[in-house]
Order: structure tokens, then sequence, then C-alpha cells
């Protein structure tokens, strides 16, 4: 009995030995910061000091047009880029996975390849293709599409247009992937079953293909909420931090700005990022509770 | 089904629709290698055809801009997140999963919980803290805060429940100790899982950007995405010498995908599973 009891302990003491550095660095790089930012949040910085302001930062705010138009762009680009990306790479997966078999090895491969580069290369590449004499606007003139170059990059509703073609065509087919998996995990036999109670082609698809595929979708609108409310890189090298004329601000790039690029004021950066907590804790919160409803189901 | 299908209008459009989507995404890359051998009034205006100007785009590249240093900044960083990464993750996975606890199972909790705070909220405190310890612009600082990651922890504990814990039982009915149960037992038929997982963490460090951003002030510091960043910066900008350290920073990534595509996609769809 006594040498079990050691024998548990041993097992227990094992266990805490196997998470402890993860818990350490846990405590260091997580919690830690969430807990010191509650100091943060409360203090003013001018310069080097920094004196109290309880609420304040929270004040300030609520009088701070370019941090409420940042919130707004980011709810915009959710809104919508995340369901156009969601209709190509839901379009192109039942596309690719029906017939086509000699090919779809490579395509899959083609359309996913924008997912092996990083979000500053994105960046670099469309601004670069985006130059008011590049590319793009050279092809489509030659083509005579358009009459005049389009600002892809100055001018405030095509910065934004820019931002959304980036966006799709870094993660559409990322996207796409999780679809295919999900469609291929569909029993064929169901579509044979349909088949002969003459169901058409499109029947099947909104009656048993789409049905199957939510939770993958509500999976794909999860990830993409949450990258979309954090939105850095792209409006940061793309179009100048959030320009022109903060016509594509978000607000990761506001709060770095206010941190670190114009004024090192900490407390109010730290007082905004909490908004952004705020939002995504809610959004998070509401998929989850839809996500669980679907696997109760 | 049967082997002769008749190509029906349906699937003539579908195969357009495929393949135009397949260009888009390929082009940027076929645009950027041929970028590589132009000068920058012509990687500017899109030249389709190969120039004769990728030996000065290099030289540029490499001597002006230091791509190499880059190169190297990057690749160390990148390693020692995989390395400390695989070790204290797939250490605290299999903790979690095989020697379940009560309070542990907290532990888990909270830290599935912290998943959900953007790296935007976490930056400024984080940056008092290494500035504090005067640990600004190293490399450790931007090592140190990725080595942990609670999604790569979920992502393990999620493989490490199908090991079989009778595996275990016997081996410890042998007299085999805890850790090497785990060393020489467990985490040799979990190549799979580790692959994936160093992928995906190596992923996350190559392509980094907002924290290196912070913590990074000097150019003998500079990782590729901060080179390329600040490059565009300037006011003449090299394009050439631009597409170059471009593809240079692409093509780690580019053939760790081309050959390892099955973990490199299990590592993506882990979190689905």
């Amino acid at each position: 009995m006594e040498k079990r009891g050691m024998y548990q302990r041993y097992l227990n003491r094992f266990g805490w030995f196997c998470v402890a550095p993860a818990m350490i660095l846990f405590a260091l790089f997580m919690l830690y910061p969430i807990v010191s930012s509650l100091y943060y949040v409360t203090r003013r910085w001018k310069g080097m000091t920094n004196t109290f302001i309880g609420l304040g930062n929270f004040v300030r705010m609520a009088h701070d047009t370019i941090f409420q138009l940042a919130i707004a762009h980011n709810f915009l680009f959710m809104i919508v880029q995340i369901p156009l990306m969601i209709f190509l790479a839901l379009v192109l997966a039942v596309l690719l996975n029906q017939g086509i078999r000699r090919l779809r090895g490579a395509l899959r491969l083609a359309i996913f390849l924008p997912a092996v580069t990083s979000l500053v290369v994105v960046s670099v590449l469309f601004r670069v293709i985006l130059q008011e004499n590049g590319f793009l606007n050279n092809t489509m003139i030659s083509a005579h599409l358009i009459k005049s170059p389009i600002g892809w990059l100055n001018d405030s509703f095509w910065a934004k247009v820019t931002i959304v073609l980036a966006m799709t065509w870094r993660w559409t087919g990322y996207n796409m992937v999780f679809f295919l998996v999900g469609l291929q995990s569909v029993d064929p036999e169901i579509y044979e079953a349909a088949e002969v109670d003459g169901a058409s082609k499109a029947r099947q698809f909104f009656s048993i293909t789409l049905p199957l595929l939510v939770p993958v979708i509500l999976f794909s609108a999860v990830t993409s909420t949450s990258g979309t409310m954090q939105l850095f890189d792209e409006p940061n090298i793309l179009t100048w931090q959030g320009g022109p004329a903060n016509a594509t601000m978000t607000a990761a790039v506001y709060i770095y700005r206010q941190a670190f690029y114009v004024n090192a004021d900490f407390g109010y950066a730290t007082a905004m990022s909490y908004v952004v907590v705020l939002i995504s804790g809610v959004f998070a919160f509401v998929q989850m509770r839809l996500l669980g409803e679907r696997k109760a189901k | 089904m049967s082997m002769v299908r008749k190509w029906s209008a349906g699937r003539i459009l579908a195969l357009f629709v495929l393949l135009a989507a397949a260009a888009v995404s390929v082009f940027p890359f076929i645009w950027m290698v041929i970028g590589t051998t132009l000068n920058p009034n012509d990687v500017l205006r899109g030249i389709l055809a190969p120039g004769r100007d990728f030996a000065s785009n290099w030289v540029k590249a490499t001597e002006n801009y230091n791509l190499p240093l880059f190169f190297f900044n990057s690749l160390k960083i990148a390693v020692l997140t995989v390395v400390f990464g695989l070790v204290v993750n797939g250490l605290a996975a299999y903790g979690f999963e095989k020697h379940r606890s009560k309070a542990r199972d907290k532990v888990f909790g909270v830290l599935l919980l912290t998943l959900i705070i953007p790296q935007i909220a976490l930056v400024i405190p984080m940056f008092r803290m290494f500035a504090f310890f005067k640990l600004l612009d190293t490399h450790a600082a931007i090592v140190l805060p990725s080595i942990m990651s609670a999604f790569i922890i979920f992502f393990m504990r999620q493989n490490f429940k199908m090991f079989p814990t009778e595996i275990m039982e016997a081996a410890r009915v042998d007299g085999a100790g805890e850790m090497g149960i785990f060393l020489r037992i467990v985490t040799p038929s979990m190549q799979a899982t580790y692959a994936s997982a160093a992928i995906y963490l190596f992923l996350g460090q190559w392509n980094s950007y907002l924290w290196p951003l912070i913590t990074v002030l000097s150019d003998a510091k500079k990782t590729l995405p901060i080179a390329m960043a600040s490059m565009m910066n300037a006011y003449t900008i090299e394009y050439g010498a631009l597409m170059v350290i471009v593809c240079i920073s692409v093509l780690p990534v580019l053939v760790l995908f081309l050959s390892m595509q099955k973990q490199f996609v299990a590592g993506l769809l882990g979190s689905i599973k």
C-alpha cells in the first residue's frame, strides 16, 4: 500500500516535470504580460515619465476617431474578404473534387502555393506589382481594360481593394485544402443513393455537400476572423502603415504606431489592445458555441 | 464510375476556372523569379522575359543589403525555435496527455484559453520586459517567446492520445523509467507528429514580422522579413536586388513544402482533427 502511494507520487512528479519548462515560458511570456498590462492600462506616458490616470485612456479612446475608423476597417475586411475567400475556396474545392483526376494533384499544388509565402513577401510582391506604373496597370491599359492607371496603393478605395486582393491570394488555396479534406471524407455512396432518387447535381450540393462541410467552413471562419482582427503585416508594408491617409488603418497598425512609432504611449496602446482582445474574445465565444452545437447534434 | 467521360460544357468550364485560379496563384512566383534577372525599371514594368541583370542584382543583394547575414540570422532563429520548441512542447504535450491529473487538466485549460489573445496585446508588456533585462536587439529576444506554443502543445497532445497506454504499462512492468519510456518508446513512434510540429514552428518563426520589427534595432540583427520590409521604406528601391531577396526567403519554405507535403498539410490540418 505504502509502496503504491510512493509510485503514484513519483508518476505525478514526473507529470509536473514534463510540463514545467513549458509552464515557466508560459508564465514569463503569457501570464506576466497579461498581468502587467493591468498596470500599463491605467497610466499615461509623457516622454520618460508616466502618471496614473485611471480609466483616462478609455475616455480618450471614445474621442479618437482614427482608432474607431481602424476598428471599422477590421470589420470591413472581415465582412468583405472572409465570405469572398470562403466562397472561392469552396468553389475550387468542389470543382477539384469532381473528375479531372489526372490534373487534380498538380492543380491543387498550384492553387495552394501562395500559402508558402510569408505575409511580408505577399505585401512586398503586391506592392511592386500594383505600383501606379507597375505590371498590373500596364497590362490592363495595353489590354484596353482601363484608360488611366488605377491608384491601387494611393486611392483610399482601391487601397482597401488591394488589401482584400492580397489576403485572398494568400489564403484561398490554404482554405481550399481544408474543404477538400472535408469533401473527401463524404461517403460516395450517399451521392449514389441521391442519384438513384433522382436528385440533381445542384440539389445534391445544397442538401448533402454543404451541410456536411459546415463544421469545416465554420473552422475556416473562426481562424480567419481572428486573423483579420489582428491584421498587421499587409497594411503596415503594402499600404505604408495604414495609408493612404488612414484608408487601410487597422487596430493593430494603430496600436503599433502609438506604442512604437509615433509617441511611445504604452498606456494608451495597451488600453486599445484591450478592446481588440475583447472583440476577439466575443467572436471566439460565439463561434465556439456554434461549433459546439454542431458537434452535439 | 465509368472510365470514359464526355467532355461536357460543364466540365470544360470547371477546368477553365481551375486553370485560371492556378495561373493567378502561380504567376507572382514566376514573375519574381524572372524579376531577379531584370533591371529595376523592368521589374516595375513587369517584363515577362528573362533579362541579363541577375549577376548585378545578386551582387547588390549580397553586398549592399547583406543578404547572407539576414539569411543566416533567419535560419539560426528558426532552427533554434524548432529545436527548443520540439523539446519543450513535446514533453509538455506528453505530460498533459499521458500523466493526467486534475490540476494539470486545469492548467491545460488556461493554456488553451490564451490562444484567443492577439499578439498585438502582448507585445507592449513584453517589449518593456525585454528592455528592462537589456535584451532588446538580441536574437534571444526573438527565440525565447516563440518556443512555447499552446497551439503546438494542443496539436501534439491530440496525437499522443493515439499512442496506446498499454505499451507504456508493459514497459513499466519491465522496469523502464518514465523518462526512458518517453525517449525510447513513445518519441520514436511519433516522428510524423514531430515533423508536422517542426514545420509549423519553423514557418511561424521564419515568417514572423511584428515581434522582430519591435525588438530588432540594428542592421546586424535583422531577419529576412525585417530586411525586406525596410527595403520597401527606402527612397529608391532596388527592385532587382529585392526580387533576389524575396526569392531566397521563399525558397526554404518551398523546398520544405515540396519535399514534405504530407506532414506540411498535416501540420495545417492538425487543429481540425
